[in-house]
Formats: C-alpha cells, sequence, structure tokens
C-alpha cells in the first residue's frame, strides 16, 4: 500500500494552493466574504435557542451554550463530508490529465472546511462569552477532539468520494441521513429527556460520541470522560483506516471510470 | 514510483524514459443490444451495464536516453496519446511497468491544471505545485516567465477572461522555465499564434542540450523526419516499428496504403449508442461497401447499373446461420424495399467471418439520394444481431431520359383504335 504521509508531505505545496484556492474563490465576490461561513450556523443557532428556549420553553440552564457546542460538532462533520463526497468527480479534469497523488483533493476540501471551522468556532467563543462561558482548562481538550473529528471526517470522506464516482446517488443520501441524524442525535435536547431504553439505542450512534466530546469542555466544562475519549478517537481511526484502505484500493481505476 | 525516480535523476546511463512491455485495457460500455426496447423494472438499474474490453496498447516497449527526441506516429486511435498518458503517469499499466527519472512536463492538454476562476499569476504557482517545482523557483522565474509570455497586463485577470491565445502562451511560458528533464508533447503546436509557437518549439528543442528528453507525438512526416533521432510506429495499439526517422516514415506509409492500423477506431468504437443501430453482436457488420460489376467501391451509380452492396461481418455463432437483410429507402425516409435472406436462396451456415454480397443486376431505380440499412437477425427475425438503420448512402445521377420519379417499373404503352 502507499504511503498517504509520504503523498501528501510531498505535494504539501499543491495541497496549500488548493486549500487557498478553495477559500480564495469561495468568498471572491460576495460582500460580507467570510462572515457568512459565521452567520450563516450563528442565525441557525439563535433560531434554533430562541425556540426552543422561549417557545417551548426547555427547562436548561445556558441553552444556547449546550445547542452550540453540540451543533459545533455536528456540522464539522456534515459540512465537511458533503461538500468533500464530491472531491474526485469535482476535480476530474485534473486527474485525467496530470499526474498527482489523488488523496490530496479530498484532503484539501477537508482542510479547507476545517479552517472555516475553527474560525468559526473561535469567533463564536467570542460572541458567546456574552452568555457566560467559562474558559476552564478543559477547553484545552478541544484541541485533540477537533483532531478527532477531523480524522474521522477525511476518513468518511476518502469513502464517499470513491462511491460518489459510480453512484452519485450518495450526495443526496448522505444529505437525508445527516438531516435525520441532526434530529436523532441529542444537539437540540439533552439525552436525559428520553426515556431510558431509548437512551441506550443512542448510544449506537456515533455522532452521540462526538456531540458530547465538545459538550464536556465547553458546556460542563468538565475534561470528557474516558469512554467519550475512547469512542472518539476509534471512530476516528477505524473510518481513516478505511477510507485509506478503499481509496488507494481504488485509486488507480479513478481515471478510467471519471468521464 | 515517484520516490524511486527521484533517487535515479543522476545516474547519466540510464535511460529517462522506460516502458517495459506494457498493456492498457479499457472496459468499454458495451453499446446496441438497447433496441427494441425491453422490458425494463425498476431494477434494471442496479444491473452492472455488460462491458467490452478494449486493448489500448499491447505488448509495447520503449526507452528514450538522455538528450533524446523520440517520435511517435501511428494512425487515429492506434494508441498514441495513450502512450503519452501512460509515461505521464495518468493511465497505470494494466500489465507491465513504466519507469521515467525526472520531472515529466506532460503538454498533452495546454493549462491542463488550470484554473480558470484564478488569476495567472496564482495559475502559476498552481501548476508549479503539480509539476512540484518549489514555490521558491517559481518566484525566483516569475518575472522572466511573465516576461517570455508576453502578459504583463493581465496577470491579475482570471485566466477564464484570457483568449485561448494568451492561455496558451501561459502554459508554455511555464514549461519553458521549469526545466523538465521529460517533455511529452501530444500534437500542441497546432494552435495559437504562429510566431510564438515557433519561439516556444525552439526553446523546447533547446532542452536537449541539457540533457532533457522529449517524445513527440504527431501525423506530420516532415516535421518527424526534421527532428527526430528515432521514431516509434503504433498500429492497432502495437509497436509497429522502432527505429531511424526515415525509415519510420517509410514503414508508416506503407501501413497506410495498406490499410491496416489505420482508423482502428472507426470500428472498435463507432457502435455509438445511437439510434442508427442496435444489436446484441453475435453477429457483427463491419463494413458496408457498394461496388459496380468490377469489384470498384464507388458510391455514384446510373439507373440500370449493375448494383452490389457487400457486407463484412464477423460471426461467434455456431450450428445457425444468421439472416441477413438489407432495406433501401429514399431519404425522404420513403421505404422502398426490403428484403432478406430468409426468402432467398443462401446456405444456412456461415463461417465465423466473411462477405455477404447482395446484388441488383440492373438498378431499378432513379435519379436521387438512397439510403441502405444492413442487418443481421436470428431465424425468427425478432432479435438483431446487428442492425445499422439507414447508416449508408448512394446515389443514381442523373440520365438522358425524362422519366420521373424513384421506381423505375418495368411498364408498356398501347395504344387502340376504336
Amino acid at each position: 500500500m502507499k504511503n498517504p504521509w509520504k503523498e501528501i508531505t510531498s505535494f504539501r505545496e499543491l495541497l496549500g494552493n488548493l486549500i487557498v484556492a478553495e477559500l480564495k474563490l469561495r468568498y471572491k465576490e460576495s460582500i460580507l466574504g467570510f462572515l457568512w461561513t459565521i452567520l450563516n450556523p450563528m442565525f441557525f443557532l439563535l433560531v434554533l435557542a430562541l425556540v426552543f428556549s422561549q417557545i417551548i420553553k426547555f427547562q436548561m440552564e445556558n441553552y444556547t451554550i449546550f445547542l452550540f457546542a453540540g451543533m459545533a460538532s455536528y456540522l464539522m462533520i456534515q459540512q465537511t463530508v458533503l461538500i468533500a463526497t464530491g472531491s474526485i468527480v469535482n476535480n476530474q479534469g485534473l486527474i485525467k490529465k496530470v499526474s498527482v497523488p489523488k488523496i490530496i483533493f479530498p484532503l484539501a476540501n477537508v482542510l479547507a472546511r476545517f479552517v472555516d471551522h475553527i474560525a468559526l468556532i473561535l469567533i463564536l467563543f467570542l460572541f458567546l462569552a456574552y452568555f457566560r462561558i467559562d474558559f476552564t482548562w478543559s477547553l484545552i481538550s478541544l484541541i485533540p477532539l477537533i483532531l478527532f473529528h477531523f480524522l474521522f471526517s477525511l476518513g468518511f470522506s476518502l469513502l464517499s468520494s470513491v462511491i460518489y464516482i459510480k453512484v452519485r446517488d450518495v450526495q443526496h443520501i448522505l444529505s437525508i441521513g445527516f438531516q435525520a441524524f441532526f434530529y436523532l442525535s441529542p444537539i437540540i435536547y439533552p439525552t436525559e429527556i428520553l426515556p431510558q431504553g431509548l437512551q441506550k439505542i443512542f448510544l449506537f450512534n456515533p455522532f452521540y460520541y462526538f456531540i458530547q466530546s465538545f459538550r464536556y469542555p465547553i458546556y460542563y466544562n468538565k475534561f470528557p470522560p474516558l469512554i467519550i475519549w475512547g469512542v472518539t478517537f476509534f471512530l476516528a481511526v477505524v473510518f481513516l483506516g478505511l477510507g485509506l484502505w478503499v481509496f488507494y484500493k481504488k485509486e488507480e481505476n479513478f481515471v478510467f471510470q471519471l468521464s | 514510483m515517484k520516490a524511486e525516480s527521484e533517487l535515479m535523476t543522476n545516474k547519466a546511463s540510464k535511460p529517462t524514459v522506460e516502458v517495459d512491455s506494457v498493456s492498457i485495457r479499457f472496459m468499454l460500455p458495451q453499446d446496441g443490444g438497447s433496441r427494441p426496447p425491453e422490458k425494463k423494472g425498476i431494477f434494471a438499474r442496479f444491473k452492472k451495464p455488460p462491458k467490452r474490453e478494449f486493448w489500448a496498447l499491447q505488448d509495447v516497449s520503449l526507452d528514450v536516453q538522455k538528450g533524446e527526441i523520440l517520435g511517435i506516429i501511428g494512425g487515429n486511435g492506434a494508441g498514441k496519446s495513450t502512450l503519452l498518458k501512460l509515461i505521464a503517469g495518468i493511465f497505470p499499466p494494466t500489465t507491465g511497468g513504466v519507469k521515467t527519472c525526472g520531472t515529466v512536463a506532460p503538454l498533452l492538454e495546454l493549462g491542463a491544471a488550470f484554473n480558470p476562476e484564478l488569476t495567472g499569476l496564482e495559475n502559476i504557482y498552481l501548476t508549479g505545485s503539480i509539476y512540484r517545482i518549489p514555490r521558491k523557483i517559481i518566484r525566483e522565474n516569475i518575472d522572466r516567465i511573465i516576461d517570455f509570455s508576453g502578459l504583463e497586463q493581465f496577470t491579475r485577470v482570471p485566466v477564464k477572461n484570457y483568449s485561448s491565445g494568451m492561455f496558451m502562451r501561459l502554459a508554455f511560458s511555464m514549461v519553458i522555465f521549469f526545466k523538465p528533464e521529460i517533455v511529452l508533447i501530444d500534437e500542441v503546436f497546432s494552435v495559437g499564434d504562429e510566431s510564438f509557437q515557433q519561439k516556444s518549439f525552439e526553446k523546447i528543442l533547446s532542452f536537449r542540450k541539457r540533457g532533457a528528453s522529449i517524445i513527440l507525438v504527431t501525423h506530420d512526416a516532415n516535421l518527424i523526419t526534421r527532428i527526430c533521432d528515432r521514431v516509434l510506429v503504433l498500429s492497432d495499439g502495437k509497436l509497429s516499428f522502432l527505429g531511424g526517422a526515415e525509415e519510420a516514415v517509410r514503414h508508416y506509409r506503407q501501413l497506410i496504403q495498406s490499410g491496416e492500423g489505420l482508423d482502428r477506431r472507426r470500428q472498435e468504437v463507432k457502435p455509438k449508442p445511437d439510434s442508427s443501430r442496435w444489436g446484441s453482436k453475435e453477429v457483427e457488420i463491419l463494413s458496408v461497401d457498394f461496388v459496380d460489376e468490377k469489384g470498384q467501391t464507388k458510391k455514384d451509380f446510373l439507373s440500370g447499373d449493375y448494383f452490389e452492396a457487400r457486407i463484412r461481418f464477423r460471426s461467434s455463432l455456431k450450428n445457425q446461420a444468421p439472416v441477413f437483410g438489407v432495406a433501401v429507402s429514399t431519404i425522404y425516409k420513403l421505404f422502398i424495399y426490403g428484403p432478406n435472406t430468409l426468402e432467398a436462396e443462401f446456405p444456412d451456415k456461415v463461417p465465423s467471418s466473411g462477405v455477404v454480397r447482395f446484388v441488383i443486376p440492373q438498378l431499378p431505380l432513379m435519379e436521387g439520394d438512397y439510403l441502405f440499412s444492413a442487418a443481421a437477425y436470428d431465424e425468427t427475425l425478432s432479435k438483431a444481431y446487428d442492425h445499422h438503420e439507414q447508416m449508408y448512402h448512394f446515389r443514381i445521377l442523373k440520365d438522358q431520359k425524362k422519366e420521373f420519379g424513384s421506381v423505375r417499373i418495368r411498364s408498356l404503352w398501347k395504344l387502340e383504335h376504336e
């Protein structure tokens, strides 16, 4: 099997150029530019916060922060995967004409999205300071946790981008799937409001762990428990391994399948 | 492969490009068979469409030395471009191996790596990173690149707003300053303004002085004899000749005259999924030619002439014969006549390949253009092996007679007194 690390480092300048190009082109010719990346989820967040704390009247302390922690985790994965799924097909012009390691394309997509999302988290932190957020040492755990989110999203994207070459339905299936998981995961509500039996089923939802992993440092001001660390790490490694394996297995055929 | 190539760059005696008995197989979608429409369930979508093998290259070996210019000639579809893409690392070989030492600059398609939304300057850096030219080197050369391209005014304009000439200038200028060890050229010199072409071409040829290898695909026999050290002739994806330029061109000309190796694609790939051809291809109609009584191929006939359609076919049927049929219609799609071998004396076995001759001793057709269909069916005439619907054309020229219509019907005129 190829060595992804070697491929990536020897093409790191291309990777950098692709990321810069993507970010640049995304915000070109829009007046608010990068602000949209923040405004968009922020308005979503505010609407949800308003609906559930003021109208439905969830009895929860700092509901906005609770919501923010879950959404930050969910959106990080969802937006990244949905975009990176098209990474091979969208770059087919290049793939059919020049010889570069194909893993660069999904990686560039995923990294560009993470640049956005990390910036988003930092800026929302400032914004949420207003709602009371305690800056404790536990926030440090976000650094490895974001890395796990990154590895998980990358693995997921490698898989979905390969499938997308032959089955374009994948994009629709994923977007429906993510939508379902938005409501099936404890993002807008805490797990505790569910009946006992249902709570157990929720433990099989991978998003549950990612969401909780952000919630511990941001909302509960605590380091996540070992089980959260373990499961998120496990999911990241398994998805990345699977993604890489499938991607490299199929990589040689990309050029024949694209048309 | 990449890491290997870096290590070997400095060994002088090694060839820069080594292609070792390479074959490439494409799996093309099997076309035809889609008409007449079959009942398709919703699950039909999940069935894999049948695929057909196509060997674009078969057992090709070659090596290119430092400072050498290798020419590649061959007919359309002989595999020339596939060979270049193989050396460029775009196509993986199905069997065999390819080794390259040093930076490969494939001029297969100019500015292939350009992102139309980015500016000229940004694209220089982007393309540079695709060929792994360190940013530092690009920065050092950037003024000279822009200078050579003559696009000083446009470096901050998105490439999508460039004219095709400007696009080409930028693409060339970059390659020239990246000093590649291997240059692959696929007939790119036929576009753009001539003075720049000349300038670029000379510059590229000068690369050989510092040891670069150049592989050039072209149809231009003059160009080949003028600049190439050795020439490879490809025919049907196979290496047909490799040697001196003069001899290679002679070999290629012979190949053309014998009709071999020319336009293989016309037969292999032409069965496009268009409405005019369908069938399962157990019997395949390879060609249809019209000839006169001397066997000369022709398209123009006179009313009353001898007419013969020669239908070349290939059959994989065992123990049963296909039914051959033809049809003649006017160009206004008026169907005139459609006979078949079921209603005629015809052997009930056919060889695996052969020619069916459909003869009209005296053409009853009158002046005009006619469309000709040829088909092979099973005995029940329900399953098409290969149906070429109105794919061929012949013409009846005007003669002296003052009669009108499409078909001459044998008839008499009589007069009676009352």
